[in-house]
C-alpha cells in the first residue's frame, strides 16, 4: 500500500509502502494532517456556504424550507387521519421538527460527505493537498445548516408555548456522537463513491428507507418488533437522545445511547484510518 | 543528498484502461488495505499497463529540468508523482523542500466567487497560510493584473484572465520547487513572457523547475537539462539539446511508417510519370532525414516516366504542423525541360542554404505537364524531414549576414 511518510517539515518520501510497517505512528501522522489542514477546511467551509445561495433569490431561507416542507406533508397526513402517528409529548409539528432537524445532521450529512470527494475530482487530480479537509468541512455545511434550523425550532415552540427542558443545555454534546457517526459512514462511503458512482445512488434510497425506521416524524414505537429494530439502530438511538434531551429533560434510553455512542467514535476512528491509508490512491480512482 | 532536492529511483506507475477492472482492482485494493493487508503493486494485473516505467534522476538546487515526450508519454503522470498527487507502485521519490505545482492553473477556483475571495482559497489548497496570503495578495493582484474585475465572479473572467490569477498565486507560494505543466500555453505571448520571466527569477533565489512541454522552443529556451519519456520510458537523460535530437528523431521513424501507404497513390491508374521516391542528401551527397537549418541540401526526385512528358514541371512543398512554408518549383524558377523520353529519370534540386526554421515538415512532390494545375502525379506530404536548429542561433533561423563598421560624415 502507499504512504507518505513525513520525514521532517518538508521532506518527504513517496513509495509504495508495506501497510505492516504503518503501526500506532499513523495515528500521530492523522491528528498532524488534521491539525496542518485546519484552516483549509475553515477555508473551503467558507468557500462552499458563501457560493451556495449566490445564484438564488430565496437563499438562506431554503435551509428552513426543507424541514417545513417534510415536517408539512407529515402534519397534513396526521390530521387529515391517512396517517396516525400516536400521542407526542409535545404538539406533533414542534415534535416532528425537532426530530427531522436532528435527522437531517445526519442524512445531508451522509449525502454530501458521500459525495465530496467525486465533487472536487478536478481539484484532487490536480492539486496536492490533505483530502479529509473536503468531508470534513462538507459535514461542517451540514453543522451549520442544523444551527440556523435552531432558529426555526425556536420560533416553532414559541408559537406552541412550548417551554424546553434546561437539559437542552447538553444538546451540542449529544450531537457530538451524531457527527462522529456521520463522519464514520462519511469516510467510508466518499471513498467507496470515488471506486463507484453508485453508492450516491445507493445512499439516497438507504436514508429514505432509514428515515422511516427510525422514529424521528413518529414517537419512540412500544411494540415489537420495531421496539428491538429501534435499539439496534444506532441513528434512531442518537437522534432520540438528543431529542430527549430537549423534550423530556434526561435521557430514555441511556444505555442504547451510550452504546452508539461509543459505536460511533469506534467507526469514527477507524474509518478515518482507512481514509487516511486509502488517501494516495484516491486521485488516481476518480 | 546535499544539494539533490529531488531524487527518484526506479519510479514506475501502472494504470487501468479498463474502467470495470478499475473498478474491480479499486475494491479489491480497499478491502485489502482495510484489512492491514499488503498490496504488491509491482506486477501488472489484466488490462493494467506501466505509465511510467522505471524513471531515474536527480534534481538539483536551482537546476531547471524538462521533461518532453510525445502526448500520453508519460509527462503529467511522472510529475503528478513528483508532487505526491499519485503515489509510484514501484520505486521511491525523495523530494526536499516545498512544492509547488502548476499542472492546472486555476484548478481550485470556484466560478460564482470573486477573483478575491479565490485568491484566499487557491492559496489555502495550495499550502499558504492566511498570513502569508496576506502579505502576498498585493503582489498576486498586480501580477495578475486582473484590474476591476478583481471583485467580480471569476466564471465572467476571460481565459487569459483566469490563466494569469492562477499562475499568479500558484508562484507566491515561494516554492522551493516548481513543477510546471503544459499550461503557460493557454495565456497570450504577453503574459507567456512574463510568466517565464517569473520563472527566471526564482530560480536566481534557487528554485528548481520541472518543466513539462512538447514545444521544443519552450524547453529549449528554459531548460539545460532535459529528461525523454517514451511510451512511459525514459529514453534519454541528459543535456537538453540531445534530448531534442532523439525525441526529433523517433517521431521522424514514426512518421515514415504512417506515410508508407500513402506512396503507393497515383493521382491516376495508368499514370503518365510516377514520383518513386525522394531523397535528401547533404552537401557530401549523403543521404540524410535531418538537416541543421542553413545549411546545403540536395533534394532527388526518383520519377518514372511512362509517356512523353512535354514542358515537365516539378515541385517539391515543405509544410510544417500549421501550414505551407516552402516551396522549390522549376516552372517557378523558371527552369524548361522542354520534353523527356520514357524511361527511369533522377531529378537534382540544389538548395545552398537550406533556411526553414527547425521544425519536422512534411513533403510533397509534384509532377506536372504544361502547367503547376494539369497535374501528372502528386505524393500528398508523403515524406517526412527534420531541421534542426543552426548552430549559434538564438532565433528559428540564421541568415547569412555580411557586417560592416566604418565612420561615415555627415551629409555624406
Amino acid at each position: 500500500m502507499n504512504l507518505r511518510v513525513n520525514q521532517n517539515e518538508n521532506s518527504k518520501i513517496y513509495k509504495p509502502n508495506r501497510n505492516s510497517t504503518l503501526g500506532f505512528s499513523i495515528w500521530n501522522e492523522m491528528f498532524a494532517e488534521l491539525v496542518q489542514s485546519r484552516e483549509l477546511i475553515i477555508r473551503l467551509f467558507i468557500r462552499d456556504i458563501s457560493a451556495r445561495y449566490k445564484q438564488s433569490v430565496l437563499g438562506i431561507i431554503w435551509t428552513f424550507i426543507m424541514p417545513i416542507f417534510a415536517v408539512g406533508v407529515f402534519v397534513y397526513l396526521n390530521y387529515s387521519g391517512v396517517l396516525n402517528v400516536g400521542e407526542t409529548k409535545i404538539p406533533y409539528p414542534a415534535y416532528a421538527l425537532l426530530g427531522i432537524t436532528i435527522w437531517q445532521l445526519f442524512a445531508t450529512g451522509i449525502t454530501s460527505s458521500t459525495g465530496s470527494l467525486v465533487g472536487a475530482g478536478n481539484l484532487i487530480g490536480k492539486i496536492n493537498f490533505a483530502k479529509e479537509s473536503l468531508v470534513i468541512s462538507s459535514l461542517a455545511q451540514t453543522v451549520f445548516d442544523f444551527l440556523i434550523r435552531t432558529a426555526l425550532i425556536a420560533v416553532v415552540f414559541l408559537i406552541y408555548g412550548i417551554t424546553p427542558s434546561w437539559t437542552t443545555i447538553f444538546l451540542p454534546i449529544a450531537i457530538v456522537p451524531l457527527i462522529l457517526l456521520t463522519l464514520g459512514f462519511g469516510f467510508i462511503l466518499s471513498v467507496l463513491n470515488a471506486v463507484f458512482r453508485d453508492v450516491s445512488q445507493i445512499i439516497s434510497f438507504v436514508i429514505t428507507f432509514f428515515l422511516f425506521i427510525t422514529p424521528v416524524l413518529y414517537p419512540v414505537p412500544t411494540t415489537e418488533p420495531m421496539m428491538t429494530l429501534t435499539k439496534f439502530n444506532p441513528v434512531a438511538t442518537l437522534v432520540i437522545g438528543a431529542r430527549d434531551l430537549v423534550i423530556e429533560g434526561g435521557l430514555t434510553q441511556t444505555y442504547e445511547f451510550m452504546y452508539s455512542a461509543i459505536f460511533s467514535l469506534i467507526l469514527f476512528l477507524l474509518s478515518w484510518r482507512m481514509f487516511h491509508i486509502m488517501e494516495p490512491k484516491i486521485a488516481e480512482r476518480i | 543528498m546535499d544539494d539533490v532536492v529531488i531524487k527518484a529511483s526506479g519510479v514506475s506507475k501502472k494504470f487501468s484502461r479498463d474502467i470495470k477492472s478499475l473498478m474491480k482492482y479499486g475494491v479489491y485494493d480497499i478491502g485489502k488495505t482495510t484489512l492491514g493487508m499488503d498490496i504488491d503493486c509491482s506486477i501488472l494485473r489484466p488490462k493494467e499497463f506501466w505509465a511510467v516505467d522505471e524513471v531515474s534522476f536527480e534534481l538539483h538546487r536551482g537546476e531547471t529540468l524538462g521533461i518532453i515526450g510525445k502526448n500520453g508519454s508519460g509527462k503529467s503522470t511522472l510529475l503528478k508523482m513528483l508532487n505526491g498527487i499519485f503515489m509510484p507502485d514501484k520505486g521511491t521519490i525523495e523530494v526536499k523542500g516545498r512544492v509547488g505545482a502548476l499542472i492546472e492553473v486555476g484548478a481550485g477556483f470556484h466560478p460564482l466567487l470573486t477573483g478575491r475571495e479565490n485568491i484566499y482559497v487557491n492559496g489555502t489548497i495550495l499550502g499558504m497560510s492566511k498570513k502569508e496570503i496576506d502579505a502576498k495578495f498585493d503582489d498576486i493582484v498586480k501580477f495578475a493584473d486582473i484590474g476591476d474585475f478583481l471583485d467580480s465572479p471569476v466564471k465572467s473572467y476571460s481565459s487569459g484572465m483566469y490563466v494569469r490569477l492562477g499562475f499568479a498565486v500558484a508562484v507566491h507560494t515561494e516554492p522551493d520547487i516548481l513543477l510546471v505543466d503544459e499550461i503557460l500555453a493557454v495565456g497570450d505571448r504577453e503574459f507567456q513572457l512574463k510568466c517565464y520571466q517569473k520563472i527566471q527569477q526564482i530560480k536566481k533565489r534557487g528554485v528548481s523547475v520541472i518543466l513539462v512541454s512538447h514545444n521544443e522552443y519552450t524547453v529549449r529556451e528554459q531548460t539545460s537539462k532535459c529528461l525523454y519519456l517514451s511510451k512511459g520510458k525514459m529514453r534519454y537523460f541528459g543535456p537538453t539539446e540531445e534530448a531534442i535530437n532523439y525525441y526529433i528523431k523517433d517521431s521522424l521513424e514514426e512518421k515514415i511508417i504512417q506515410v508508407e501507404d500513402i506512396k503507393n497513390q497515383h493521382l491516376s491508374k495508368a499514370p503518365k510519370a510516377e514520383i518513386l521516391s525522394i531523397q535528401f542528401l547533404d552537401k557530401n551527397l549523403k543521404e540524410i532525414s535531418y538537416i541543421e537549418s542553413g545549411q546545403e541540401i540536395n533534394i532527388v526526385l526518383e520519377c518514372l516516366i511512362n509517356k512523353v512528358l512535354k514542358n515537365p514541371i516539378f515541385g517539391v512543398n515543405f509544410y510544417d504542423g500549421a501550414g505551407f512554408m516552402y516551396c522549390s518549383n522549376s516552372d517557378y524558377e523558371c527552369v524548361n525541360f522542354d520534353e523527356i523520353l520514357p524511361g527511369n529519370i533522377k531529378v537534382k534540386i540544389n538548395i545552398p542554404q537550406f533556411h526553414l526554421p527547425q521544425n519536422k515538415y512534411s513533403c510533397s512532390t509534384i509532377i506536372a505537364e504544361e502547367n503547376v494545375t494539369n497535374l501528372v502525379d502528386w505524393k500528398d506530404k508523403a515524406y517526412t524531414f527534420v531541421v534542426g536548429r543552426a548552430k549559434n542561433a538564438r532565433g528559428s533561423i540564421k541568415l547569412p549576414t555580411k557586417w560592416d563598421v566604418g565612420i561615415y560624415e555627415k551629409g555624406e
